[in-house]
């Protein structure tokens, strides 16, 4: 049975502005759905980054996108192939919300 | 090989107690070590503000960006608790079960802490503490014991085993359901364990991770220090006592250890444990 978990990476935190997610290692893992929820507010147009490190310390974007939620919206993205280290990064601007950020990991 | 290992030799390296209630090795999960959070009502924001961010742990190959992956005592995965980039912010994991014997318990683990290597610099000041704790009940009683190697505080090496006695404050978070919540982990109400001193392997840059050995019995019949020891020192418990609680309304026969760490400065540390062997006398 393959293996798989999932991790709060934030929760309950107000996003506004320039942020990034607190950096998750998950090198047994290959693919992993990325969840955001809105909890309070709306950042409906703003979107955020994957990215990928080398050491957990120095990023860089991935390439996929991930939207955020506008008021009690659930938004998601795909990744797989990332190596050891996820995090995401975006700016959205004067949208502000709260949200919870999951990230639900597989071998 | 003794019958207590079972067969095991992953095992040989402990000395548990003829029960394994569990034993944990990382190299195929989580086996059900989780984020501690706090109590809430209706809302997470009546969730008392340090209980707030945790943080959930992980599965690490202790992977440096100079040397590649360490990987973990035994195997590849060792479970990771890495706190924020904040001096002072505590990330705590917690399994939890309950006991089927009051007996004596355990608790063995190989351990190492760090900062994160974003200096190059010695950074053994960084790590506040990490430290365990047991959450139990039975019949009467709530007990909690806590212990923690004071690594630095404020910018100081204090390299000190402590426990903890003191109660902390309760605060009512639903009234009708009697809900109700304690931040028992606060920096307040530490005491130094009697000679307590010990000067553990940093090692001499942030990448490079020595693993230590860690043992501590307690005995849940009469709720009393047994035996602490790391490494080649075995410390002092007499007159060591656990915070005491009036029993709750639902926590009967609980067992929950928690591990955590803290950090001293606004950089990231992390507590490796690998493997976390939980073992009881019957």
């Amino acid at each position: 049975m393959r293996t798989s978990y999932t991790a709060v990476i934030e929760r309950n935190v107000i996003i506004k502005g320039d942020f990034s997610t607190e950096p998750y290692e998950c090198g047994w893992a290959s693919e992993a759905v990325i969840f955001v929820r809105s909890l309070n507010g709306s950042l409906a147009g703003a979107e955020g980054r994957v990215q990928i490190s080398p050491d957990g310390m120095n990023w860089c974007d991935e390439g996929t996108r991930l939207p955020l939620p506008g008021r009690n919206e659930l938004t998601f993205c795909r990744v797989a192939g990332f190596g050891n280290w996820l995090r995401i990064v975006g700016d959205t601007g004067d949208k502000s919300g709260g949200v919870i950020v999951t990230m639900h990991i597989k071998e | 090989m003794s019958v207590n290992q079972g067969g095991d030799i992953r095992l040989t390296k402990f000395d548990p107690l003829r029960r394994i209630i569990f034993f944990d090795d990382f190299d195929t999960g989580t086996s059900g070590w989780t984020e501690l959070i706090g109590n809430y009502h209706g809302s997470l924001d009546n969730m008392l503000e340090p209980y707030k961010d945790h943080r959930p742990p992980q599965l690490s190959t202790l992977s440096m960006w100079d040397t590649g992956s360490a990987g973990s005592h035994d195997g590849m995965y060792a479970l990771k608790i890495a706190t924020r980039a904040k001096r002072g912010h505590q990330a705590v994991a917690i399994k939890r079960t309950t006991f089927r014997q009051a007996s004596r318990i355990r608790l063995e683990t190989y351990f190492c802490f760090k900062p994160e290597a974003t200096e190059m610099t010695l950074g053994d000041h960084t790590p506040r503490s990490f430290g365990f704790l047991f959450d139990l009940q039975n019949d009467t009683e709530r007990v909690m014991p806590h212990v923690r190697y004071l690594n630095a505080l404020d910018g100081q090496l204090k390299q000190k085993w402590q426990f903890k006695r003191e109660r902390a404050a309760f605060t009512q978070i639903n009234e009708e359901e009697n809900t109700v919540s304690h931040y028992h982990l606060s920096p307040e109400g530490w005491e130094d364990i009697p000679d307590g001193t010990q000067r553990l392997c940093y090692n001499e840059i942030a990448t490079k991770h020595n693993w230590h050995y860690l043992r501590f019995d307690f005995d849940l019949a009469t709720m009393r220090f047994l035996y602490l020891q790391c490494n080649d020192r075995v410390l002092n418990v007499a007159g060591l006592e656990p915070i005491r609680i009036e029993a709750m309304q639902n926590l009967w026969c609980m067992l929950n250890l928690a591990l955590f760490a803290e950090t001293d400065a606004d950089r990231r540390v992390f507590a490796y444990f690998d493997s976390v062997v939980l073992s009881g006398d019957f």
